[in-house]
């Protein structure tokens, strides 16, 4: 049997512009505003310490889902650390069919915080990270994202990364045919490009990169294979955070990272994690279990629901949920 | 979007594939019969053919071994017509434009070539210019003892002779030959021979063949300089080589119009390896229409490696007989059809005997709405063929609106006791590997460039030297930055 092809017209995704349209109609149950807790002025003294500090002061239940965004008071809280990610009200859609996946996200992440989103199966986490970095699976329907004082969503994937923001993705995809250190040079060189730096030549990045690898201790012969090609469910989860390593994001995103992690490679990659925070950068880290955040502790967790965070709180909200499931959580 | 035909234990094609096996020695060709009228166009060629080799520089009296393969090739071109997209093996490929063109056969090399053989990444280097074997362009001097290579009218008599005229005389025997192994063994000026006797290796430094064509015409002038080149490779029982096929035009000849016709036999002796590496750079105006006769005695092992660029119509017709068990058959090929190019490999595989061992992986890219590519592969598993491994998978990336490929995987398996899976896939670039790059700050032009390069990386890596395989890819590079939209 023959076959005869004709290309398709190349496609081309597009972000929509953001759009200032007020969100969608809420499910029933769903708070009407689901913004972030407020930081009180105490945390800020202790933030300076290491992040992995048990005794940090925590938000009270009190303070969830409180503010309304746009109420104008946040800039007045002048000595808390600077806001890095301000999403609000964001809406989107599954760009080929229009279903609607996220409903209206408020969520504020400010430097030198650790949050943590749970929520089950399907209720947006993963479409929730792809939307922030730009992926044109995605289309925003409504809202607004700034990071950094810009407005992230009318800048192009590229532009998100150089500005500083990176995910690791649920499922990496395999490159076949590019090896993993001419990937990584690629990618480190394309931002130092943007920064206006003279590119590292092969050898002066292999220098660069050698501490990376054993700060994510990674086997040097995983930079002469493909990307992603043949790797272990384990290993593409370190190799996502060698990438996060090489570009010294701001706000990492880390889609499920600890699955299909063993003890030892969890361990691993918490302690890269736990290396690469400092005072001025944070993570959004997406996670079913408690276990992860025993690792990289949390400032904040929120539960999604339906393509909205329907609560925020403290490491508690991670104990209750192990204890009574997501059904204790929605019913409150 | 795949096809198949695969898995069925038997198929009605049975019963003319033994046909394959014994020909009788008169020649009879069906197809013949069916246009037994002679074509004057192909008459013309063939006695522009003759008339060329009877006043040629190197006139010299033919020895008999090509003589012969003169003789038996010009009768056999007279019950010949030209292929149209009517014939099936020509179906998506337009030979039209070389049939319009003034068919001219090229005089052979002057004395005073241009250097352009120089550089060789091996050694051991044969250069064959318009299809005559040039000496004083090769390099031999550090071959392995007992290795030949060189032209017919210099090999020692005794077996090396024999066994080339063993092989010519296989060659006259296959049923599958066309009319343009026809044309070629008619015209050829010359006959390549390369010898490697039983137990020797030469594997690290390949022997890199090195066909040019010199006689070119402008575009546009309607004329078309056909060369001839042909060449007969023996390696003897357990022997080990490497050959590198390189197929260009002379330097500075881009855009040039010419016609290079080859044949190359391999016989496989029984345990030898043959590593054969083709490389087609033709100029961009130049017509490439290429047989590789490969013969593979039993537990023999033939690695083809293909990486076609070159040629505005590039047509590889490959056919690979297995003569005994136990052997080991892996074929890559890669092909990048840009503007007003065609790439065509028509492949056969016949598999007659128990245990055989095969892999083909064909990968196409059509950068171009005028570029087009094709693949016409077989695999015939028949009925002693048991316990058969054979895979076959063919890709294609479609790069531009309207660009063209036609493929045809194909398996039929008559034993049933076999191993066998195929498929093929035609895409686009795949939209999460570029959203990939971007992600991690890479922007999309650089992204596809790196995933279109990647595509064929998977074949030139397969390239056995270094050297080659890093002068293919830079080539590779430049020619996929070159022809930006
Ligand atoms: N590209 C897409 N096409 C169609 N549906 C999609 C697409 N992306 C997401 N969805 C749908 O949107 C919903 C949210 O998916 P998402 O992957 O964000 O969930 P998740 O919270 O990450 O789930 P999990 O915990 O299983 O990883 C699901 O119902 C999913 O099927
Ligand atoms: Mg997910």
């Amino acid at each position: 049997m023959a076959m005869a092809v004709r290309a398709p017209l190349v496609r081309t995704f597009l972000l929509s512009p953001t759009s200032s349209s007020p969100s969608p109609s809420r499910p029933l149950g769903a708070p009407a505003t689901c913004s972030v807790v407020r930081t009180r002025r105490g945390i800020s003294s202790s933030r300076r310490l290491p992040l992995r500090a048990n005794c940090r002061p925590l938000p009270t239940r009190a303070a969830v889902a409180v503010d309304s965004p746009g109420t104008g008071s946040r800039e007045a809280e002048s000595d808390s650390p600077n806001v890095l990610l301000e999403v609000t009200d964001l809406t989107a859609v599954v760009a080929e069919s229009k279903q609607e996946v996220l409903r209206g996200i408020n969520l504020t992440i400010r430097e030198g915080e650790v949050h943590a989103i749970m929520g089950k199966n399907g209720s947006g986490k993963s479409t929730f990270s792809k939307v922030l970095v730009g992926h044109p699976d995605y289309e925003v329907t409504g809202g607004s994202v700034i990071f950094k004082g810009e407005n992230l969503l009318d800048m192009d994937p590229e532009e998100r990364s150089h500005a500083g923001l990176f995910m690791s993705f649920q499922s990496p995809v395999e490159i076949p045919g590019v090896s993993n250190i001419d990937f990584l040079q690629m990618a480190f060189n394309s931002r130092r490009k943007k920064q206006g730096l003279p590119e590292l030549s092969p050898i002066e990045f292999f220098g660069f990169l050698d501490p990376k690898l054993s700060a994510v201790n990674m086997d040097p012969k995983f930079l002469n294979r493909n990307v992603n090609e043949g790797f272990s469910g384990g290993e593409k989860k370190r190799n996502e955070i060698l990438q996060l390593a090489v570009l010294e994001a701001d706000l990492a995103i880390l889609d499920e990272i600890d699955s299909g992690l063993d003890v030892d490679a969890l361990q691993d990659v918490a302690k890269a994690v736990n290396g690469l925070l400092t005072p001025k950068n944070s993570v959004l880290m997406i996670t079913h279990y408690r276990r992860l955040l025993d690792y990289i502790k949390p400032t904040f967790i929120h539960i999604m629901d339906y393509g909205s965070i329907i609560k925020t709180g403290d490491i508690s909200l991670a104990e209750q949920l192990e204890k009574q499931g997501y059904r204790a959580i929605s019913a409150a | 979007m795949s096809s198949c035909c695969c898995g069925s234990p038997s198929l009605p094609a049975s019963a003319s594939s033994r046909r394959l096996r014994r020909a009788p020695a008169v020649k009879f060709r069906p197809a013949a019969v069916r246009c037994s009228l002679s074509d004057p166009f192909v008459l013309e060629i063939a006695e522009k053919l003759e008339d060329s080799l009877s006043v040629a520089p190197r006139a010299a009296p033919a020895p008999p071994s090509l003589q012969r393969l003169r003789d038996a090739s010009s009768q056999s071109l007279l019950s010949r017509s030209w292929p149209s997209l009517k014939d099936e093996p020509f179906r998506f490929t337009d030979t039209s434009f070389l049939r319009q063109s003034r068919i001219l056969p090229a005089s052979g090399p002057s004395i005073d070539l241009p250097p352009f053989a120089a550089g060789s990444a091996s050694p051991h280097l044969l250069a064959v210019v318009d299809g005559l074997v040039v000496p004083s362009l090769s390099r031999f001097s550090s071959l392995p003892q007992g290795v030949c290579v060189g032209g017919v009218s210099d090999a020692p008599s005794g077996p090396v002779s024999e066994r080339v005229l063993e092989v010519l005389a296989l060659g006259d025997a296959f049923q599958g030959r066309d009319l343009f192994w026809d044309i070629n063994g008619a015209g050829a000026p010359d006959l390549a021979v390369v010898y490697v006797p039983s137990g020797v290796r030469m594997v690290e430094e390949p022997l890199v063949v090195r066909f040019v064509s010199l006689e070119s015409a402008d575009a546009g002038s309607n004329s078309l300089f056909v060369s001839n080149p042909r060449m007969v490779v023996v390696v003897e029982k357990g022997a080990e080589v490497a050959i590198v096929e390189e197929h260009l035009g002379a330097e500075g000849s881009d855009g040039k119009c010419y016609w290079a016709n080859s044949v190359m036999e391999i016989v496989v002796g029984e345990g030898a390896k043959v590593f054969h590496s083709y490389v087609q750079q033709q100029s961009s105006n130049a017509a490439h229409i290429k047989w590789t006769f490969t013969r593979q005695e039993s537990s023999s092992t033939y690695e083809l490696i293909e990486i076609s660029t070159g040629a505005r119509l590039s047509r590889h017709n490959l056919h690979i007989q297995q003569m005994g068990p136990d052997t080991t058959t892996e074929l890559s090929s890669f092909h990048i059809s840009q503007t007003n190019q065609t790439h065509d490999l028509h492949s056969k595989l016949v598999l007659d005997h128990p245990r055989g061992y095969s892999r083909q992986l064909h990968k196409c890219i059509v950068t171009h709405s005028s570029g087009h590519s094709v693949f016409d592969g077989n695999i015939k598993v028949n009925r002693y063929a048991q316990q058969t491994d054979a895979g076959q998978l063919t890709r294609s990336l479609l790069l531009a609106p309207r660009a063209t490929v036609n493929v045809k995987p194909n398996l039929q398996i008559i034993a049933d006791d076999v191993k066998c899976s195929h498929g093929a896939a035609i895409s686009d670039l795949e939209e999460d590997q570029l959203f990939y790059f971007r992600a991690r700050g890479i922007d999309s032009e650089t992204a596809r460039d790196a995933l279109i390069f990647s595509f064929g990386a998977e074949v030139l890596a397969r390239l056995p030297f270094e050297p080659i395989r890093k002068k293919v890819a830079s080539h590779i590079r430049d020619l996929l930055a070159a022809k930006k939209p």
